[in-house]
């Protein structure tokens, strides 16, 4: 705001960057949430209903999605993987006087996540149960599935995460590995999360309905220029996503072109249609949607022009890899020839077609997408110092399709670093005062490369069913479902019932000195 | 950061010639402490006087019982220095430990020293080994160095020109990072000198580097890590912030006094 009239004020374009002090001071937090589960199961095991009650911290004042992060982001998320056909949730929001508390990478889901995890594997404890057969007697198999907290899910296969998991985390070798550590003076811990998420905030109507205030549909535009070469526009922004690759390769794909005849456009208000941008994982699901959509279009259209080139009738026309064919003939135009013809319209059915080939599309999903996955962390704690290392991470997640794996694989180091870093370090921290005491990068803990182990991932696929490329998201996951993995291995290693996070050294030496 | 006048003397003399004139200037040695302060408008000076190229202030010289290290010499000089790793490895153990890759190859152990950070290293060291700062004025035993939190004997424009350590027979430090500066947590060095003599040098956890008595009577009767091992160290007036209570601290002088001496013994 201030930017905006200080431009006003000088007629010119004016700049603001924040440095690290201010952004420190300034920027809203994560999470915040003070929370008290039940789990009530009858005597196989099998989850009858869960109660949570939950104070939620919103800052001194709202700010962005501050209000649908500890309620609608959060309570709907309670089922989990499990058929708990009765779950009661309060969550009261009060304002203190921190900086706001807002959307930070999964935004209400993991802290659902490690309400319902936590509860899981402390239930599994006190029955004397393995937490892995408490979690399969409950897991939903049967899909559609309504959940009680609104949500309907529409696939999964929570066995095959789990399942993999346990082989790739060499489950069984544990107990050995404990002893090993024991004779070395540490403890070691073993912890699961079977997380859920929600991707894709969706329909805009049911939102709406919801009080929020923004269409939450995607945007997607396909220029093919004359000489057969394609420019994506999309309304979802890429900051470190991978957009221009991704999106590069759905069209590339699709339209059976190479890569490099895909340039991908984003960020730029001026130049792209109005959408909604990246937030929830969505940008595959929702706006790579919309690029299909766009693309279909572009074929619709493709196949009248190539029909009328090829003296075919439109029904008979196929779209295979680059080539209009007509079928069951030799007969074809390329991609190329085709572009060519709608910008160079000598030959072409004007009376009934405009030129040119430019398509675009919004889509505005039925509802969520649905990814989900089986996380198993193991911790080694240093008796003497309360000093704990990460010392073997196992994710197996179901995004649905995957484009691009590598993408993929990055995504998902990066939100298990994001979510161990909250489980162990990270810390925004005031005095009685009021003084931020962790207001520099010197005071507040990121993790860093040390701080994590090389992490052992894998996929399991369930192609989302409401979309056309099949696919969930993968963007916020690792960061769902690691605080629980993590902090469920960290009272296994302690044999303690519960810890808060961050379990920094100090506070796990405590937690040893206080049993 | 605000503005300064920056020099560069090529000589000690011509440094402290520019330190008598300007009243509100300051040495600048490596620049890994000072111009952090100055970017967070923490410290203000008026003048920089970079003593980066005055050779006669760095280098390493190694006599009898003894290892002088001039001001000017940079960690991972230390670090790497295979007279140093000969006469007292575990002081090159140490410099090989501080700060990151950048910091070591740009912080000196003058500057560390005259910046008397409470989590700094070398104090540490200095303590344990028995340590002499040589100034442009006067040699300071290491013991009456440190005076409190940033706080040195040096007296206004005195400069460190060296450092000197007593080769001891065995030692070790062993830190315990600060999970977010890396810096020491607590960081303790344990030096054994032979005939009973055993100094112990403790950083991080007080306003400034101290020694600890009740450890080293116990090492110098016995050198093993059990002699320390049930040391409870009083944490009063031991430093108290987000990362650790001085009860915590306290705990981990004991641990990491025990694991040096283990080190120490290998």
């Amino acid at each position: 705001m201030v930017v905006t009239w200080a431009s006003k004020r000088l007629n010119r374009a004016v700049k603001w960057t924040s440095d690290r002090s201010e952004a420190f001071v300034s920027d809203a937090h994560g999470r915040d949430h003070v929370t008290t589960a039940e789990l009530a199961l009858d005597k196989n095991g099998k989850f009858l209903a869960m109660r949570v009650g939950t104070t939620a911290n919103l800052g001194a004042y709202l700010s962005t999605f501050s209000s649908c992060i500890p309620t609608i982001l959060y309570a709907t998320l309670l089922a989990g993987q499990y058929k708990t056909p009765a779950i009661y949730c309060e969550v009261t929001a009060v304002f203190t006087n921190t900086v706001p508390v807002d959307a930070y990478r999964g935004a209400g889901r993991p802290e659902a996540t490690y309400v319902v995890e936590r509860l899981v594997e402390t239930a599994a404890r006190e029955l004397k149960l393995d937490p892995v057969e408490l979690r399969r007697r409950n897991f939903i198999t049967e899909f559609p599935y309504q959940t009680p907290v609104a949500l309907c899910y529409d696939t999964g296969n929570y066995e095959a995460t789990l399942g993999a998991a346990l082989k790739i985390g060499d489950v069984a070798g544990f107990k050995e590995r404990r002893e090993q550590s024991l004779r070395r003076g540490k403890l070691r811990g073993l912890g699961y999360a079977c997380y859920i998420e929600a991707c894709g905030i969706a329909p805009s109507n049911v939102a709406g309905s919801l009080g929020a205030r923004a269409g939450l549909f995607e945007a997607g535009e396909i220029r093919v220029h004359p000489t057969g070469t394609v420019t994506v526009f999309t309304g979802s922004h890429s900051h470190g996503q991978g957009h221009e690759t991704t999106f590069a390769q759905v069209v590339a794909e699709r339209l059976g072109l190479g890569m490099e005849q895909v340039e991908v456009v984003h960020g730029d208000t001026s130049k792209i249609l109005f959408g909604m941008g990246t937030y929830g994982s969505r940008s595959l699901a929702v706006g790579g949607t919309a690029i299909v959509k766009a693309l279909d279009k572009v074929i619709a259209k493709g196949k009248k022009i190539a029909a009328h080139l090829l003296e075919a009738s439109e029904g008979d026309i196929e779209y295979e890899r680059g080539l209009f064919k007509v079928a069951g003939t030799d007969k074809q135009k390329s991609f190329g020839e085709v572009a060519f013809a709608a910008y160079v319209p000598h030959n072409y059915p004007l009376d009934k077609l405009e030129p040119g080939l430019n398509e675009n599309a919004f889509y505005d999903p039925t509802n969520f997408t649905f990814p989900a996955g089986s996380y198993v962390c193991e911790v080694e704690v240093d008796r003497e110092t309360g000093a704990t290392q990460v010392v073997s991470f196992t994710a197996v997640d179901d995004f649905g399709k995957i484009i691009n794996p590598m993408i993929v694989e990055g995504q998902v180091h990066g939100g298990l670093t994001q979510g161990i870093g909250q489980a162990l370090t990270e810390n925004c921290m005031y005095d009685a005062d009021g003084q931020l005491l962790s207001g520099t990068l010197s005071d507040y803990a990121i993790p860093r490369a040390t701080d994590v182990p090389l992490f052992k991932i894998d996929t399991r696929e369930t192609a989302c069913t409401h979309n056309p490329l099949g696919v969930k998201g993968c963007g916020e996951a690792g960061a769902i479902g690691a605080p629980a993995a993590e902090m469920n291995a960290i009272t296994d290693a302690l044999g303690v019932k519960d810890l808060p996070m961050p379990a920094t050294a100090q506070n796990v030496w405590r937690a040893m000195h206080t049993r | 950061m605000h503005a300064f006048q920056y020099h560069r003397p090529a000589s000690a003399k011509d440094a402290l010639a520019l330190a008598g004139q300007k009243s509100e200037g300051r040495y600048l040695a490596g620049g890994q402490s000072l111009v952090q302060a100055m970017k967070l408008r923490l410290s203000s000076p008026t003048d920089l006087i970079d003593l980066g190229t005055i050779r006669e202030l760095a280098g390493i010289k190694v006599s009898g019982g003894s290892v002088e290290i001039g001001a000017m010499t940079r960690h991972a000089e230390v670090a790497s220095s295979a007279e140093i790793k000969k006469t007292i490895a575990s002081l090159a153990a140490m410099a090989a430990l501080i700060g990151d890759r950048q910091v070591r190859h740009m912080g000196t152990i003058g500057g560390s020293l005259a910046n008397s950070d409470p989590a700094a290293d070398y104090p540490a060291a200095v303590l344990a080994l028995n340590g002499t700062i040589t100034t442009n004025k006067r040699k300071v035993p290491g013991d009456q160095f440190f005076k409190g939190l940033y706080e040195t004997a040096l007296e206004p424009g005195e400069l460190i020109t060296s450092v000197t350590f007593q080769v001891p027979k065995r030692g070790a430090y062993m830190k315990f990072r600060n999970p977010a500066s890396r810096f020491a947590l607590v960081g303790v060095y344990v030096a054994d000198f032979g005939s009973g003599n055993v100094r112990v040098g403790v950083t991080g956890a007080g306003a400034s580097a101290f020694r600890q008595t009740e450890m080293e009577k116990a090492l110098s009767a016995k050198f093993a890590p059990e002699a320390v091992a049930s040391i409870k160290v009083k944490p009063d007036g031991l430093n108290n912030d987000l990362h650790a209570s001085p009860e915590y601290r306290a705990h981990l002088i004991t641990v990491m006094a025990k694991r040096a001496v283990e080190q120490a013994l290998k």
